[in-house]
């Protein structure tokens, strides 16, 4: 008798049925017409298994179609089956009282099947192609996707394993796959409206970002990474050429809400495009003579030209954000004196480290970023001829080297007091360095500098040498005593680091170092209504860290002005799909070599401010996000969101796990094919025009991939079509000595449907014998005889591609004269043998479920209780024992329904 | 009669060209209709390839195969519409 759970809860179902092939859904169909409560769950998007794929069905050459989509239907609309469809079945376990305990899961299909219409809009539009599984491999499908077109439920799934690792790094999560996978459909347009979603400096961005994404791509592993921001590049120059002004206005619904932003650098500039993008009214302080922060007063032009700042910043001030510059801003409640809502402070860190030694005050001794300020606007300093040393070695100390020698310095030094390896700039922007003449006076550190008449002559150099490791692990570098040398020098740039730009706000605000003290989930300070967020909080990091900090700045004080808590997520992000998945499926991938990044040469480079790096053209973008290998499957370019119109697609969706009761348990999870590739001497996977028995009955269904039967390798009809037999089965070498039982009435079936299709064509079928022992069965294969089709008693050993592309069989004539004998075809068919799903048994938790000697589940009487198996309560039906055409699929899982019925009513009936 | 030991290449690689060359193709198409070799010639790519990308664009509506295949057993390709 069956019980309450401890919850008092009754069984759920009372049979669920795993796997909805031909057997599930008439075994379910059955149950429900019993008056049962079934649920029916497949791990596919579409109930009908393997045999809605097929072509006809023998002997009666009915349209398979027409036999399995009334079934489909019927599971589907019957009032006592629950369909569960891309659900899988992850654990099941016996309870004492006869009932089972079920875990299962229903996938993240990304689609609101309530809301998915099947209109299929996603699905043309989507940029993956992946080869679609339901032809078999013969032709391409989309990430977004309808499994095939008798589907039911006609849903829409979104394959998509992760996030791609190059949009997981991006600290903004700027969807870098998706903007890749739009440059390689030609979609420049829609890649930077995607851009924008996530960062709206999209121009500096793509000359000046250090490129986290790419440190991270998968295809680096390979021949090296895509040159993720090469694309970008030319996707935004092309997009900024096209359009010099943004092409929208503020939005339409305005808010009353203020906001004040101090600091118009990469981070208040992000907030703001946010905040307006949500209606609030932002001001930006600005205590600069232009907007922009680094990029505009730090970053030389050669890197980031300052027309593209100046064109970023308009995809701000669009919205109607205001920016007042030459404005700084000293008090925080005078700003609320002028009614601002909320304050955001975002004015960086770009106060220098002084470094004290003798010498320090001389005229020529200047910080990086004062040095880099009067570069950028203008006013130039005087460093033509003369030596400049710049002290320090990270990627700032690049910036106003390369700077003078585009200057005209007669000698520019880089004094770093590590070496090479440990240096903290990039590798390239070193390499770029030298490349341009930059000398690198490396274990080396100024002691002082040396003065004349106030002005700097030199500056006292000692060499060093790496002692222990410091508390950041880094060998700590120790002066050698004795080694100094005098380095004469007219300009020291100190480039040794920066500090936050906080000295404007109260000492309570920071912490030790200088640094505004912020919630690092909502950016907001102790006051409730001042949020801070980019360098002032987090010390100099880059810029895209800035952007991303911008906009959940943003989004969090949206909140607060709305009243709303701010104890939610921001951003929900994925897992990072694993690489080793990745790159496994392409170890079979054609070598793509870097698309190399069109530059200026060395030497042209010294004499000009021009931007050094030049956009790829458009073939040359494309071709390099060709190389991206789709990680994550859809590549979240959110093309399929924007044609969606009832709205259903939803990347926020999870997995939904369910824990179930349920009465009784029917496995019907079908059969798997055999890899025809492990006949090797067959060429399968070598051949094009090798195809196996289920890509044929593709080809000859109506729903074929192909406008007609055609080969694979360049689309001519086949004239000589070689059908061979017993391909992996009664064949002790695959460790697979079953008789397929199916093989060749399909094989004959498709003569039969090829013939029928290509009138002229020959046909021959290989076997070792012919095996027709259903009813009418043998009648198939006499009318087969009788249409023309050539059947030929022999093994076939080998086959060998011509050079006219034909395939040459070997095989062994065993009626005739006898002897080994070669034919030429243009098509072979490989009738290949199956194995048994031994997924089952790891889904049964409670013990052994008993398998026979082939792998398939063992029946314990097949001939008095077929569909029971050694686990009471827990039945099997069709191919799930062994593999069987679909008439005998039928009557098994008739014997299954009957068998689990039998086993409910002993066990205390339906709930 | 040459035997090829190597494997065919992998058709998740191919179909990471379908973006791309179904442009081209449809470039093509749009001087006329024409026939797989005659595509995979001018593209410079196997015709196995052509086959994968052409009919990912006739399963979308794309492109159509026009009548009955000619005497050499291929048909021609028209284009329906642009990507
Ligand atoms: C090339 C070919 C030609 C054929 N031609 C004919 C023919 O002409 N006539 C004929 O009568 N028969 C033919 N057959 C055989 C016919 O396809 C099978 O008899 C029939 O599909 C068996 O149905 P099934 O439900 O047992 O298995 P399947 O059709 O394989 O269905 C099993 C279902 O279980 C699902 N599943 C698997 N594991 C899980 C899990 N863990 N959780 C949830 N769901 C799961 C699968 O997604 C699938 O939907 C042919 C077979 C092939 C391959
Ligand atoms: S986001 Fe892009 S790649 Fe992903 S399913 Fe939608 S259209 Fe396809
Ligand atoms: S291969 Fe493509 S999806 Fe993968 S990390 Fe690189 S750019 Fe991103």
């Amino acid at each position: 008798m069956l019980k309450p759970d401890a919850d008092g809860r009754l069984l759920d179902y009372d049979v669920m049925v795993v796997g909805a092939g031909v057997a599930g859904m008439e075994t379910a169909a059955s149950m429900g017409d019993m008056g049962y409560r079934v649920l029916l769950v497949d791990k596919n998007a579409s109930v009908g298994g393997r045999a809605i794929l097929l072509s006809k069905v023998f002997p009666t050459l009915d349209c398979a179609s027409c036999i399995v989509t009334p079934k489909m239907a019927s599971v589907s609309h019957h009032p006592n089956v629950q369909l569960m469809t891309y659900s899988e079945v992850d654990a099941i376990a016996r309870n004492s009282d006869g009932s089972f305990a079920v875990e299962l899961h229903k996938k993240a299909s990304f689609v609101d099947f309530d809301a998915c219409t099947g209109c299929g809009k996603c699905e043309e539009i989507c940029t993956v192609a992946i080869p679609d599984e339901y032809n078999y491999g013969l032709v391409t499908r989309r990430a977004a996707h309808i499994a095939f077109p008798q589907a039911v439920p006609k849903k829409a799934v979104i394959q998509r394993r992760g996030e791609a690792p190059c949009t997981f790094t991006c600290p903004a999560n700027v969807k870098a796959s998706g903007y890749v996978s739009l440059v390689r459909a030609g979609r420049y347009k829609e890649a930077f409206a995607l851009h924008l979603e996530n960062a709206p400096l999209v121009g500096s961005l793509a000359r000046a970002c250090y490129a986290p994404c790419e440190s991270d791509c998968t295809r680096g592993e390979k021949e090296g990474t895509v040159h993720i921001r090469a694309i970008k590049r030319f996707m935004v120059d092309r997009y900024y050429a096209e359009h010099p002004e943004p092409e929208y206005g503020p939005v339409e619904n305005q808010l009353e809400t203020r906001v004040a932003i101090v600091g118009s650098g990469p981070a208040g500039l992000s907030a703001a495009f946010y905040l307006a993008r949500l209606g609030h009214q932002v001001t930006i302080f600005e205590a600069e003579r232009e907007a922009g922060g680094m990029l505009r007063t730090a970053i030389p032009a050669y890197r980031l030209p300052k027309d593209v700042v100046d064109r970023d910043i308009k995809n701000v001030t669009a919205l109607g954000v205001e920016i007042r510059t030459g404005h700084r801003v000293t008090s925080l409640p005078e700003l609320k004196r002028q009614g601002f809502d909320a304050v955001l402070i975002t004015t960086g860190a770009s106060d220098e480290n002084s470094l004290d030694i003798e010498g320090r005050d001389l005229d020529g001794v200047v910080g990086c970023m004062q040095f880099l300020h009067d570069v950028n606007v203008g006013k130039l300093p005087d460093v033509k001829n003369k030596t400049v040393m710049v002290i320090g070695g990270g990627n700032s100390a690049m910036d106003p080297a390369r700077a003078a020698i585009r200057m005209g310095a007669g000698r520019v030094i880089i004094n770093y007091r590590r070496g090479r390896q440990e240096m903290p700039a990039h590798d390239w922007e070193i390499r770029g360095a030298e490349e341009e003449g930059v000398e690198l006076m490396l274990m080396s550190t100024p002691k002082r500098f040396i003065g004349k008449d106030g002005k700097l002559v030199a500056v006292e150099c000692i060499s060093m040498v790496l002692g222990a490791p410091d508390e950041s692990g880094r060998r700590r570098p120790v002066p050698i005593e004795g080694s100094e040398k005098t380095v004469p020098a007219d300009v020291a740039v100190l480039a040794i680091g920066l500090a936050p730009s906080t000295t404007d706000f109260p000492a309570e605000m920071k912490n030790g170092k200088g640094l505004l003290v912020a919630n690092p989930q909502t950016l907001q300070t102790a006051d409730p209504d001042v949020f801070a967020c980019g360098d002032c909080v987090t010390a100099p990091t880059m810029i895209i860290n800035a952007v991303a900090q911008g906009r959940r700045a943003a989004f969090y004080i949206d909140r607060r002005l709305k009243g709303e808590p701010l104890d939610v997520p921001f951003d929900g992000v994925l897992d990072k799909t694993g690489k080793a998945a990745v790159l496994e499926e392409a170890k079979r991938f054609v070598e793509r070599r870097p698309v190399p990044q069109p530059a200026l040469p060395p030497d042209e480079r010294r004499k000009t401010f021009e931007c050094y790096e030049k956009a790829m053209s458009e073939a040359e973008a494309r071709q390099e996000a060709q190389r991206c290998m789709n990680c994550a499957e859809c590549s979240q370019c959110m093309e399929c969101v924007s044609v969606c119109a009832p709205k259903c697609i939803d990347f926020a969706q999870k997995p939904t796990p369910l824990s179930l009761n349920v009465g009784a348990v029917v496995v019907s999870t079908g059969f798997k094919i055999l890899d025809p590739a492990t006949k090797e001497l067959l060429g399968y996977g070598r051949f094009p025009d090798v195809i196996s028995g289920p890509q044929m009955d593709r080809l000859l269904a109506p729903t074929r991939p192909y406008n007609a039967v055609l080969r694979p390798s360049d689309g001519k009809e086949p004239e000589r079509i070689a059908i061979i037999l017993c391909v992996g089965s009664r064949d002790e070498t695959v460790c697979n000595p079953l008789c397929c039982r199916i093989g060749c009435m399909y094989a004959i079936k498709q003569a039969q449907l090829a013939m029928g299709a290509l009138p002229m064509a020959e046909i021959t079928i290989y076997m070792i014998d012919v095996r027709a022992f259903g009813k009418g069965y043998n009648e198939f294969y006499e009318q087969a005889k009788d249409m023309g089709i050539e059947f030929v008693k022999g093994k076939v050993a080998r086959i060998e591609q011509l050079a006219n592309g034909n395939l040459a069989l070997h095989y062994e004539d065993m009626l005739g004269e006898g002897g080994r004998k070669i034919r030429e075809h243009d098509l072979v068919v490989l009738t290949v043998g199956f194995l048994p799903n031994t997924d089952v048994f790891s889904l049964y938790k409670g013990g052994e479920l008993a398998a026979d000697d082939f792998g398939y589940v063992r029946e314990v009487d097949p001939i008095s209780e077929p569909a029971r198996t050694n686990v009471d309560g827990l039945f099997v039906a069709g191919t799930t024992i062994g593999v069987m055409d679909i008439p005998d699929t039928v009557l098994h899982s008739g014997a299954a329904a009957t068998q689990a019925a039998a086993y409910l009513e002993r066990s205390g009936g339906r709930q | 009669m040459s035997e090829s030991r190597t494997q065919l290449r992998d058709m998740l690689d191919i179909a990471q060209d379908e973006m791309v060359m179904r442009d081209r193709i449809a470039d093509l198409l749009e001087q006329g209709p024409k026939t797989i070799p005659e595509l995979a010639e001018i593209l410079g790519c196997p015709s196995r390839e052509v086959m994968v990308w052409l009919f990912g664009m006739r399963r979308y509506g794309l492109v159509e195969g026009i009548g009955r295949a000619g005497a050499d057993g291929y048909f021609q390709y028209e284009l329906m519409k642009r990507p």
